[in-house]
């Protein structure tokens, strides 16, 4: 009970804390948000230590109104456990990094503040047992998300980019809060917990089932930067890179993939993991070939944790939980380990964040180097590393219970991580130094708030590597059977074997003969349909610029001052002319009066002699 | 103390403070401010006094004559205490964010005078003296938008009294026709008098008041009044009068005919998604920045009248939650709204930018309420919001669930509004503005954060009260 409320209050009410003692001394606000962040994460592996034979399972009627009852309970289980370790510990870790990262900022107590209350946010989705708690949680990540992007709101493009983020996000929110109502009407019940189990029993309508499972994906698809709705999560880059680490790498995207996979039970009732298959390898796909590209350090990084967010998707989606929950613990370490070091780069290099503006920093960051190099191995899925296990056993559930279209793609995503990743790890660290400017100027990062958090982030990622068949136990409950595709091992690394030679061999060696084929009419075409992300931003922006308000908002402004409002208005003019027609009689000649009265008599004796006689 | 005193005190009060303070004009602006806080205090009073499980306390009969039906009948339930305290709230806050305005003597005067007919609309059952009270809040509210208003005042202060009064006729012809029908004036003998599906009565009830609230197609009002209102009138008007239609749709139109509201309830709720859906999209396309935000208040009044038109227990104390919760929202962006462009002298939002690096925590102010406008969790739009489409899904069916849209609408215009006024680079009118405010304006827009979000993380209070006002609907 004590860690639930330190959980629900404790995050804002550090928050405020963070804020106010922040005004009066700057560095208070990083100790704050530092003590709070170790109290939570203490707070979680307490909870993970002592977890009990059963949930800790709360219900609470937040509101009742009328005939209806809205809950708000809390629900810790195993599944639960693994999402809050994962968000309080990266939460801490970041926290603990931006120290240095954020130093010279003068905006660090609103930072501090934003960040654990994103953290809170974070926190109330994964303890939350109805959809409404989660829902909340939701959309605290999403205004944290908006509040932090647009952190140096002075600059425009990250004024866009936040507005663009909650935008894009909000779009698939309201599928969500669509999906409450419905359920509420149709099953009377918004408890997950009650919902995976009525659909185990299948005492729900499919239809029902299939509809709200698929609008609580669309929201799962905004938030976890799913096809068509990614390209905010790249755009949100324009965030400081510890945001960026935190919350559009390791946390907050993972919470679509969370939300599918505790209603598991809920989706896998109807044919709603399907469609979550196929988009996910849709996604999985668009995200590989795009980051292949990218120009921009965390550009490359975010298509990356598109593309890594749609393989664990695919995992739920072609029916296993414990692939999907792994890959994404697996993914939100290293991808914490990989923003972080790319965080370090960037802050050694003074805010540069061009890959192609960097090059030799081995030299200078060698610590960084070897570990944003163990980082990107895992990524890569190379053996003995976190990411190779859970990639392969995705891989492997793909081939046996997906259907061709889903484990091409996830094998092709799969395969090209190794290329882009190790393509972004060569720009910055081998070769020489491409800009002089930025060569002159770099500085050795500081040991205990830059490379200690990297360090640890770096141990997990290989360590965890010896605990997968413990983790998956721990995540489902039971042992689970790997599926065996013959040959699949060996084709996965030759595969891998190939694209890294092509990719050393290209970028260390061959950058002529690059030059040579980018110049290519062909090969430009297709650069720029995988460097604008396959046109889906653009497609978007046309829509809702020239549809949504040029069109549909701007026809309806003209109804209104036009139509509704001219109506009202034109009833001046109308009562003018009425009143001028009575002025007529009133001429002030005494013959006129007399000749009106004399014609009124008249009209009043025949209409009196009409009704008289006539009737 | 008579209850009467309570509509014709501060009626007989105000030319005093008037004279009085026309020497010391800081007399009128305590005597307002001491008032309302009385208003207050007895307001919460009241609803301590309300008996349990529902229905009315009867506070006092007046005027009543052998052989002459229009006495006047004054009687409180939940509901109609919950607007009083609303408004006394309201007013007390109108106080402090008026604390600069010119012609105080005047100005809080007037606010006095508001205050009487505004509680007798809340507090009478007698259709006659209901109506009086409410055609006779007009006249402060005439006086107000016309004297302290902006450019077009006369436009808009006409505009507005003659198309809510001309909609009142309706309103007035469809009484008589009720006195008519039941030979009776006061609202719980008519609601006992009344057998017959009165679908005309009906009709012109429901366009006096869906005139006031206001719906689609009756609100072109509102945007100009609100525009060249004082901001803090545009409070009163958001927040107040229009509740005033919200209440009579409530109170005589369901309450009083509650089959006949079911027969017609389709028409409402497409008219009220309607309204949402139109005035968001209007505020989306609006540079003007208060117009946006009167927009943003039309919008969601079309979401109080999905609710009500469930004729439903939920669906009513939904209703009455978004009354409360658009008051308090509302009210914030629009002292805001006014007060940018006090500042700037300008109305369109694509020639500010960069406000929040001059004023920070004010900006902040209008980022939360524009969250709660746009239904963020922890906010009273969300509960709001929620509850409504909640209850309207089950009252109605599936396909309510399109009023989801209305919150990605909300959430566009909030937030492009954000964007353009508020973040990026300071434009050239923004630079050479200074952003001040005095303490007691700063004060209120801190007190309507704090109550944004207390009720939206605690909202049952609110809802103990829609609970007991429509405790009668608990059967249905």
């Amino acid at each position: 009970m004590t860690s639930v409320s330190i959980y629900l209050i404790l995050p804002y009410v550090g928050a405020a804390l963070a804020f106010i003692l922040g005004k009066m001394n700057q560095k208070l606000a990083f100790w704050v948000a530092e003590i709070v962040g170790a109290i939570l994460f203490g707070t979680s592996v307490y909870v993970f230590m002592h977890y009990g034979e059963t949930p800790i399972d709360i219900d609470y009627t937040w509101i009742a109104y009328g005939n209806l009852t809205l809950p708000l309970g809390i629900y810790i289980d195993h599944l639960s456990i693994v999402m809050l370790l994962i968000a309080t510990g990266l939460g801490f870790a970041d926290i603990h990094f931006a120290h240095d990262y954020m130093g010279d900022d003068p905006d660090q107590p609103r930072y501090y503040a934003k960040v654990l209350f994103f953290i809170g946010g974070m926190i109330l989705l994964v303890i939350a047992k109805d959809l409404i708690g989660a829902f909340a949680g939701w959309e605290f990540m999403g205004l944290a998300s908006y509040l932090l992007i647009s952190f140096w709101f002075k600059t425009k493009s990250a004024a866009d980019a936040g507005m663009q983020a909650f935008l894009y996000t909000r779009f698939g929110d309201i599928f969500l809060l669509a999906a409450i109502g419905l359920l509420v009407y149709f099953v009377g019940n918004i408890n997950m917990v009650d919902l995976d189990s009525l659909a185990k029993a299948g005492e729900i309508d499919k239809t029902v089932a299939f509809i709200t499972a698929i609008f609580i994906f669309l929201a799962a698809v905004g938030k976890s930067g799913q096809f068509p709705l990614y390209p905010w999560l790249m755009n949100a880059m324009e965030g400081p890179t510890t945001v960026s680490a935190l919350i559009h790498g390791a946390t907050m995207v993972n919470s679509g993939i969370y939300i599918v996979a505790r209603l598991f039970d809920f989706y896998a009732y109807t044919d709603a993991l399907l469609v979550v298959a196929n988009v996910a390898a849709l996604s999985a796909f668009i995200g590989a070939t795009s980051a292949l590209v990218q120009k921009e350090i965390k550009k490359i990084l975010a298509y990356s944790t598109m593309s890594h967010l749609s393989i664990a998707f695919v995992g739920l989606g072609v029916g296993s939980l414990a692939a999907g929950m792994l890959h994404l613990m697996n993914h939100a370490i290293f991808k914490a380990l990989l923003f972080l070091s790319a965080g370090a780069v960037i802050y050694i290099a003074h805010h540069t964040k061009d890959a192609w503006k960097l090059g030799g920093l081995i030299k200078t960051a060698p610590y960084v180097a070897l570990f944003m190099a163990m980082g990107s191995m895992s990524l890569a899925g190379l053996p003995p590393f976190s990411g190779f296990f859970s990639k392969d056993m995705i891989i492997a559930e793909a081939i046996t219970h997906g259907s061709p279209f889903v484990y091409t793609l996830v094998t092709i995503a799969g395969l090209l991580s190794i290329a882009y990743i190790t393509r972004l790890w060569i720009l910055i660290f081998l070769g020489e130094p491409r800009n002089e400017d930025i060569a002159g100027h770099v500085h050795a990062p500081g040991n205990f708030f830059i490379r200690l958090p990297l360090g640890i982030l770096a141990f997990v990622t290989l360590g965890i590597a010896l605990y997968q068949t413990d983790a998956v136990e721990y995540i489902v409950g039971h042992e689970i059977e790997e599926p065996h595709v013959k040959g699949l091992l060996v084709g996965l690394l030759l595969g891998m074997a190939t694209l890294f030679a092509i990719v050393v061999g290209l970028y260390v060696k061959g950058m002529n003969l690059l030059e040579k084929i980018s110049k290519h009419r062909f090969m430009q075409i297709i650069h720029q349909l995988l460097f604008r992300g396959y046109y889906v931003e653009a497609g978007i922006t046309f829509i809702s610029k020239n549809i949504v308000v040029n069109g549909i908002a701007r026809a309806l402004r003209w109804v209104d001052t036009y139509m509704i409002d001219w109506v009202v208005n034109a009833t001046v003019p109308f009562a003018r002319m009425i009143f001028r027609g009575f002025r007529i009689g009133h001429t002030g000649r005494i013959g006129d009066y007399i000749g009106t009265y004399a014609i009124g008599v008249a009209i009043i004796v025949v209409a009196i002699l009409i009704i008289v006689k006539g009737v | 103390m008579s209850s009467i005193m309570l509509i014709f005190g501060p009626m007989l009060l105000a030319p005093f403070v008037y004279f009085i303070s026309r020497g010391a004009e800081w007399v009128a602006k305590w005597a307002a401010l001491a008032l309302f806080v009385l208003l207050l205090i007895i307001s919460v009073d009241l609803y301590h006094a309300l008996p349990v499980g529902g229905g009315f306390l009867v506070l006092g009969d007046y005027l009543r004559v052998p052989g002459f039906d229009y006495a006047l009948t004054l009687q409180v339930d939940a509901l109609s205490v919950a607007m009083l305290i609303l408004t006394a709230a309201l007013l007390i806050l109108v106080v402090f964010t008026s604390w600069e305005e010119k012609m105080q003597a005047a100005y809080f005067s007037l606010l006095i005078l508001f205050a009487g007919p505004i509680f007798g609309v809340f507090m009478t059952t007698n259709l006659l003296w209901f109506f009086i009270f409410w055609e006779m809040t007009l006249v402060p509210m005439l006086f107000l938008v016309g004297i302290w208003g902006g450019e077009r005042k006369v436009y808009a202060a006409i505009k507005f009294f003659l198309y809510t009064h001309f909609a009142s006729m309706f309103m007035l012809v469809s009484f008589f026709l009720i006195y008519k029908q039941t030979g009776q004036m006061d609202f719980t003998m008519i609601k006992e008098a009344m057998l017959a599906t009165p679908v005309l009565i009906w009709w012109f009830m429901f366009i006096g008041f869906a005139a006031k609230l206001p719906l689609f197609p009756f609100h072109t009002w509102l945007p100009d009044a609100h525009v060249e209102a004082p901001s803090s009138i545009s409070v009163l008007l958001a927040g107040v009068l229009l509740k005033m239609g919200a209440y009579g749709l409530i109170r005589f139109v369901v309450e009083m005919m509650p089959a006949t509201t079911m027969q017609f309830s389709m028409y409402m709720v497409v008219l009220g998604l309607t309204t949402t859906l139109f005035a968001g999209f209007l505020a989306i396309y609006e540079r003007h920045i208060k117009k946006m935000v009167a927009y943003s208040s039309i919008s969601h009044m079309g979401l109080v009248v999905v609710a009500i038109a469930t004729v439903t227990y939920d669906g009513l104390s939904a209703a009455l939650y978004e009354m409360i919760g658009h008051a308090l929202v509302i009210s914030p962006m629009f002292l805001i709204a006014g007060w940018v462009h006090h500042k700037t002298h300008t109305w369109y939002m694509d020639e500010m930018g960069g406000i929040m690096q001059k004023a920070p925590y004010i900006s902040a102010i209008f980022v939360l309420a524009g969250m709660a406008a746009l239904g963020l969790p922890g906010t009273m739009g969300f509960v709001g919001e929620l509850t409504i489409i909640v209850s309207a899904i089950k009252a109605y069916g599936w396909w309510i669930a399109v009023a989801a849209i209305a919150s990605l609408i909300s959430a566009g215009y909030v937030i492009w509004a954000v964007r353009r006024a508020f973040h990026a680079e300071i434009s050239p009118i923004v630079a050479k503005s200074k952003f001040d405010m005095s303490k007691p304006e700063f004060l209120a827009l801190c007190i309507y954060a704090v109550l944004i979000v207390f009720f939206g993380v605690y909202p049952q209070p609110i809802f103990d009260i829609a609970n007991n006002a429509f405790a009668m609907f608990g059967g249905m």
